[in-house]
């Protein structure tokens, strides 16, 4: 209540008095999806920007449910040239998309020296295009590996480093347990982004990669085949439930918290709705990072998030840039990340003591959040993964052989990147 | 022409003006448009914007996602459209012969039609859930992968929009069985025709014109159908529950192939108006038999 005094005293004292006590005042629009968790801090951060910024009014608007509304929505008004909303919330897999098609404003003139240190530098790679950076980093995400820290004890199993190993535990421990409910790895093999997500993974894992540095797509086809393969492998084998290539991260994350099963792929998130008070899983969850292939030095989660940028339409972006810093610094991150769950950009805020207190697993999770990789950091990206979609599917549902997929997407890329140039 | 004709002309011109200027506005010209950008390649936020003549439809002729989405839109048309019009027609006449609890069973008829397919395929991913899902359950606990599997999510996915679609034919036809006069019935009573040859010789016939009338709005919707895979399935699993429509936005809008996803949409505009005009030739030829 002090505040909202203050702030009408202050543009009591701003404004002409008798005439519009409007007039002057800046409204900065923020397209943002909503956040969930127990508590929204987002609103009180914004509120507390304008209190800071007395002239300034900000407007949050939400964005759509799903990434693919938001994209859309994005390239409509962006496309049309509709100067709507200042600063954006946008998936990190879309900043070079929109940095190339000039939609972004260029943050690198005006961010000192060493403003992005303290950022997790897999996160400043996705928000930089061409040596320039568009955006900074808001939201953390990282593909980890749960798993049933009370089996394996019972074995005397520690959490897989390979994924032969992640095998044999699941072959071991369902023998023991006699459990015909009980399933081995989940992982998300819908058609859809996660599936790309989910296969980039398991690429890395085996030492190779969708899109190299020069541009080629598959530079080493027979690892990325064998990688296929592999997963392919681990449904056919009964590893993974066949439900697998319909699972997106729900209705994983669900079968696991359910006690379900012995492994899980997933993101950080899911922690929190493991250790809720009427979990069935409560206190016997653990994280590591995803397991390697033979043909990988290690294995690496995917990453994820979001980043805040400002619309080079904006007609305020000096404030605009203001709203991203504030809303991007180190107070801001542990709001959000203490009322939303979410897991902060900033490596520090990991070993934050009273972060720690209410989450538990940051320590750990900052390894792994340092270890995670980008998704081909490319202008092309939603082409890409839109492309191979359908192909690794394919392969995992056991339609179609890896190698004949990768040949595929291969040609349709290239019919594409062609009509690019 | 006489003057009074020539003037009643003109007035009928005004008065016809706002429709058609409504609809050059909203349909002719982006139609026009949407065939001009078919006949580019343009990306605009790479700034890609070039003359291409039908190098986007030779593509798509020998594109094999394309040929499987236009087999999967006919397929799921036909299957869809005709056990919407065999369970809908089955629905009225139960409907019709029911003395009590018709009020109800239309109004939960229309619950089913009035949702929104997003809504109705948010549902039916619960229905199919692997695990904890109705349908596994009734099957006797046979836990089938129903959205994860390429030979059953197609058949899952026409079976939702089965449910959603058929009540519309079902109200159509409800219609037309309410006016039809009962006295046609008695006639047909004092005849000593039985339950059958009433159904086969009086019923469907009397029916025939709205069945055909849903039967064009209900195919030139299914040849459409968007939403009820794209939240279902996404078109998966391996591209086989992926429609025109659905590659179609998929170019539109994820890949932003303006040019290419535009030749995508003139070939299901053109699916659509094949239908139609093959739909008014075939009534037309009927009127003249008739």
């Amino acid at each position: 209540m002090r505040r909202v005094l203050l702030v009408l005293w202050v543009a009591a004292l701003t404004g002409c008095a008798g005439s519009a006590p409007e007039r002057g005042a800046i409204t900065l629009v923020f397209k943002y999806a909503r956040i969930l968790g127990p508590a929204d801090p987002l609103p009180g951060l914004l509120r507390e920007f304008e209190a800071a910024h007395p002239n300034v009014r900000v407007k949050g608007e939400s964005l759509p449910w799903t990434s693919d509304e938001q994209h859309q929505f994005y390239v409509i008004n962006l496309e049309g040239r509709s100067p709507g909303f200042d600063v954006m919330m946008l998936d990190l897999i879309w900043v070079p998309e929109f940095a190339r098609a000039g939609w972004l404003l260029d943050l690198t003139p005006r961010l000192g020296p060493g403003e992005l240190r303290p950022y997790f530098p897999s996160t400043v790679e996705a928000a930089t295009y061409d040596g320039r950076v568009f955006a900074l980093p808001w939201i953390m995400n990282v593909g980890l590996l749960y798993y049933r820290a009370d089996l394996l004890r019972r074995y005397g199993l520690e959490p897989p480093e390979t994924f032969d190993a992640l095998v044999r535990q699941v072959r071991r421990i369902r023998e023991g347990e006699r459990d015909p409910a009980l399933d081995g790895y989940l992982w998300q093999a819908k058609q859809y982004e996660g599936l790309v997500v989910n296969v980039l993974e398991s690429f890395w894992a085996n030492g190779t990669r969708l899109l190299a540095a020069d541009g080629t797509v598959f530079p080493e086809p027979e690892r990325a085949a064998e990688a296929l393969a592999f997963l392919r492998g681990l449904i056919a084998s009964g590893v993974s439930p066949a439900w697998t290539t319909a699972a997106d991260e729900e209705l994983s994350r669900r079968a696991f918290g359910d006690g379900h099963a012995i492994f899980l792929r997933n993101w950080p998130y899911a922690m929190d709705l493991f250790q809720a008070r009427d979990s069935r899983v409560r206190g016997r969850v653990g994280i590591a990072p995803l397991p390697r292939l033979a043909r990988g030095p290690r294995g690496a989660g995917s990453t994820g998030g979001a980043h805040l940028g400002v619309s080079r339409r904006s007609r305020h972006p000096d404030l605009a840039v203001g709203l991203v810093r504030f809303l991007t610094s180190e107070r801001a991150q542990k709001a959000l990340a203490r009322g939303a769950a979410l897991s902060p950009t900033r490596e520090a805020l990991y070993d934050d003591p009273e972060l720690v207190r209410s989450r538990p697993d940051l320590p750990a999770l900052r390894a792994l959040m340092r270890a995670g990789r980008p998704r081909p950091v490319t202008p092309y990206y939603l082409l890409l993964s839109a492309t191979v979609q359908p192909e690794f599917s394919a392969v995992l549902v056991g339609v179609k052989p890896p190698g004949r997929a990768i040949g595929d997407a291969r040609l349709r890329l290239t019919h594409f990147f062609g009509a690019l140039r | 022409m006489t003057g009074r004709e020539r003037a009643d002309r003109r007035q009928a011109l005004r008065l016809l003006a706002p429709t058609l200027l409504a609809l050059g506005a909203l349909t002719v010209y982006p139609g026009f448009w949407v065939v001009w950008l078919s006949l580019q390649h343009r990306v605009p936020i790479f700034h890609v914007a070039r003359f291409a003549g039908l190098d986007n439809y030779v593509f798509l002729a020998s594109d094999p996602r394309f040929w499987n989405a236009a087999r999967t839109t006919v397929v799921f048309t036909a299957l869809s459209v005709a056990l919407e019009l065999a369970l809908g027609v089955t629905v009225a006449l139960a409907l019709h012969r029911q003395r009590r609890g018709r009020r109800l069973g239309l109004s939960l008829l229309l619950l089913a039609w009035a949702m929104p397919s997003v809504v109705t395929a948010k549902l039916y991913e619960w229905l199919y859930h692997p695990a904890a899902g109705l349908v596994s359950v009734l099957l006797g606990g046979h836990a089938l992968n129903w959205l994860g599997d390429p030979y059953l999510a197609l058949p899952a996915v026409i079976l939702a929009d089965v449910w959603r679609t058929m009540p519309f034919v079902a109200i159509l036809c409800y219609a037309r069985l309410v006016t039809i006069p009962a006295e046609v019935y008695e006639a047909a009573q004092v005849d000593g025709a039985g339950r059958l040859a009433t159904l086969g010789r009086i019923t469907l016939p009397l029916l025939g014109r709205i069945v055909m009338l849903a039967l064009l709005l209900r195919m030139l919707d299914a040849l459409r159908a968007f939403d009820i895979m794209f939240v279902l399935t996404g078109g998966g699993p391996a591209g086989t529950t992926e429609t025109l429509t659905v590659y179609a936005y998929r170019s539109l809008f994820q890949m932003l192939q303006l040019g290419f996803g535009s030749a995508v949409s003139v070939v299901v505009f053109a699916l659509v108006m094949g239908v139609a005009w093959a739909y008014l030739r075939l009534l037309r030829a009927r009127a003249v038999v008739a």
